[in-house]
């Protein structure tokens, strides 16, 4: 669990972070959403202390984080920017294995740690362990930056705009995959980005800076339906917000049971999203759906007026 | 990185322009009597047209211990002064031997070892200084290019993963400074050995002693011995540096 109580910091006149309060439960992913210099980098930064906080006080699961020396809190906490930052002299394999060596981990224990990440986060062994940084592409180099930032089995994972360099399929992709990872890993994680759908996607909880403060901090659901402000609301997407909710709602969570009726032609998948089905529904011309499983079985029905959750009843 | 484990053959046929220099050098060093036909062309009127003052390997192993003893001594304190000023404690230092580096490099040599001169008196050890002076620059000013032009991303996970500023200096930095700083050696070596020669006017006993020499007795063999020796030692010395420098791209 991570807590910031009143956390401030300056950089000389000017005030970066100011007074802010966060609490982040473990295993929890939470996003730090806001324009740029906005302070949620700085934040992030200085809860592995790479900056040191001004004022306040920051606990890591109930201790302030000035009794740690500051590498080895470092080493305990995992760390992914944007530009991944891998060692370019290094290969693949001796890059993900940084933090267990830094720790003194026996050599075949580093080995078999990297090995089991490699396979984690679908690097096939003997196709990438030797392999240079600059041999890779961004999305590989990108998967390799999050392996090294979970080599020591950290319990925290800071992520700093990880995905904003790749190409938005790449994005997507690692999207998923850090969410399939979360299912099972159950980090607490800190997660900043600039980039809204992302952190909706993401996010069990979203923090929203605005110069050097927090405006709000919720679910995606409860920033989506009751934005604090303007700023907030123009963050979240404007009049488009109602589409953010309906990409971050699945169609299961919506759909009726199958009912006597013919079903439509038209079909959805029960883990689609609201988003896509109205899409689906848009392009069809349909105003009903039929769901289906993995199996292309049918197992319920959409209705527009259920999808826009106006009728419960129907 | 495909020749990931060279044979010895390999590495050793790498290695074959600064070999085939060396031989070159060393050949001429020891065989220059048996050119006396040849130079006795070149300088007819002349009772001698090899140099014997003093025997030409000593020259050349004078030339290359000052040269050595001066290139160490740079490559510690250059570097090291690099290192320091790019380090949080010695910061503060950064922009004043940045400026002294870059400005050091308009100085010409001869103007140096003049200075040296009154200041240490002849013999090896103006020449020595000079050439530590002169060396400094081109090591100071990549060892700072090259700790400077590390991609910050590196550095902010180098931090972020909880390496210590030791371990970040001898795993990371230096590592990848390494090409530049090389570089910055490879100049400073090869500019010294020709610069060395000039000890020979303050009485140092090198290579350059033959030319100074032909140039005083109007003996053009003696200048050419001096001046074949020491382009051949700068060949060698610069080719095996090409070889220790791995190419980039």
């Amino acid at each position: 669990m991570i807590e910031l109580l009143g956390v401030t910091k300056r950089f000389g006149e000017e005030t970066a972070v100011d007074a802010i309060s966060l609490t982040v439960e473990k295993g929890e992913l939470c996003a730090l959403v806001g324009t740029s210099g906005c302070g949620k980098s700085t934040t992030l930064r200085m809860i592995n202390r790479l900056i040191e906080h001004d004022g306040g006080e920051i606990h890591i699961d109930g201790q302030p984080i000035r009794e740690f020396d500051g590498r080895l809190l470092r080493r305990r906490i995992g760390y992914a920017i944007q530009s991944t930052g891998l060692f370019p002299h290094w290969t693949v394999a001796r890059n993900i294995g940084l933090v267990p060596r830094l720790l003194k981990w026996p050599k075949a224990r580093v080995r078999a740690r990297v090995e089991e990440l490699m396979a984690l986060l679908g690097l096939p062994v003997e196709q990438f362990a030797d392999k240079y940084p600059e041999q890779l592409s961004g999305g590989q180099a990108q998967r390799v930056g999050v392996a090294r930032a979970l080599a020591a089995d950290p319990d925290i994972l800071l992520m700093d705009e990880p995905f904003g360099a790749l190409d938005p399929i790449t994005r997507e992709t690692l999207q998923v995959e850090l969410r399939e990872l979360q299912a099972r890993l159950h980090k607490t994680i800190v997660f900043v980005t600039h980039d809204m759908d992302e952190a909706l996607a993401l996010a069990d909880r979203l923090a929203v800076m605005r110069a050097g403060r927090i405006v709000q901090q919720g679910t995606p659901l409860a920033l989506l339906r009751e934005p604090a402000d303007d700023f907030v609301a123009s963050l979240l997407g404007g009049d488009e917000r109602g589409l953010k909710e309906a990409a971050i709602t699945r169609v299961g969570e919506r759909m009726l049971p199958l009912s006597p009726r013919l079903l439509p032609q038209a079909r959805v998948h029960r883990d689609a999203t609201l988003r896509q089905a109205l899409s689906v529904m848009f392009r069809e011309h349909a105003d009903r759906l039929a769901v289906v499983d993995d199996e292309a079985m049918a197992v319920g029905e959409l209705s527009l007026r259920r999808l826009v959750g106006a009728g419960r009843d129907e | 990185m495909s020749d990931r484990a060279p044979t010895a053959a390999v590495r050793l046929a790498a290695w074959r322009g600064p070999l085939v220099w060396l031989a070159l050098l060393l050949a001429l060093a020891f065989g220059m009597p048996t050119l006396e036909p040849v130079l006795r062309g070149i300088e007819s009127d002349t009772r001698q047209v090899v140099y014997a003052q003093a025997g030409l390997p000593s020259l050349l192993a004078n030339h290359l211990l000052v040269v050595g003893v001066a290139s160490l001594l740079a490559v510690a304190l250059g570097v090291g002064a690099a290192v320091l000023v790019t380090r949080p404690a010695g910061r503060d230092f950064l922009p004043l031997v940045a400026q002294f580096a870059s400005m050091g490099q308009t100085f010409p040599p001869v103007a140096v070892l003049a200075l040296a001169v009154p200041v240490l008196g002849f013999g090896t050890w103006p020449i020595i200084v000079a050439l530590l002076l002169y060396g400094l620059l081109p090591i100071v000013r990549n060892t700072l290019a090259g700790l400077e032009g590390i991609d910050p991303g590196v550095q902010e996970a180098a931090r972020g993963m909880g390496m210590g500023g030791a371990q970040r200096l001898w795993q990371v930095e230096l590592p990848l400074a390494a090409p530049v700083i090389l570089a910055g050696i490879r100049t400073s070596v090869t500019v010294n050995i020709a610069t060395a020669a000039l000890g020979a006017t303050v009485g140092a006993s090198n290579l350059g002693a033959p030319i100074i020499s032909g140039i005083v007795n109007g003996n053009t063999a003696y200048v050419l011995q001096g001046a074949v020796l020491i382009g051949l030692l700068a060949l060698t010395v610069d080719s095996a540096f090409a070889r220790l420098t791995p190419a980039r791209g």
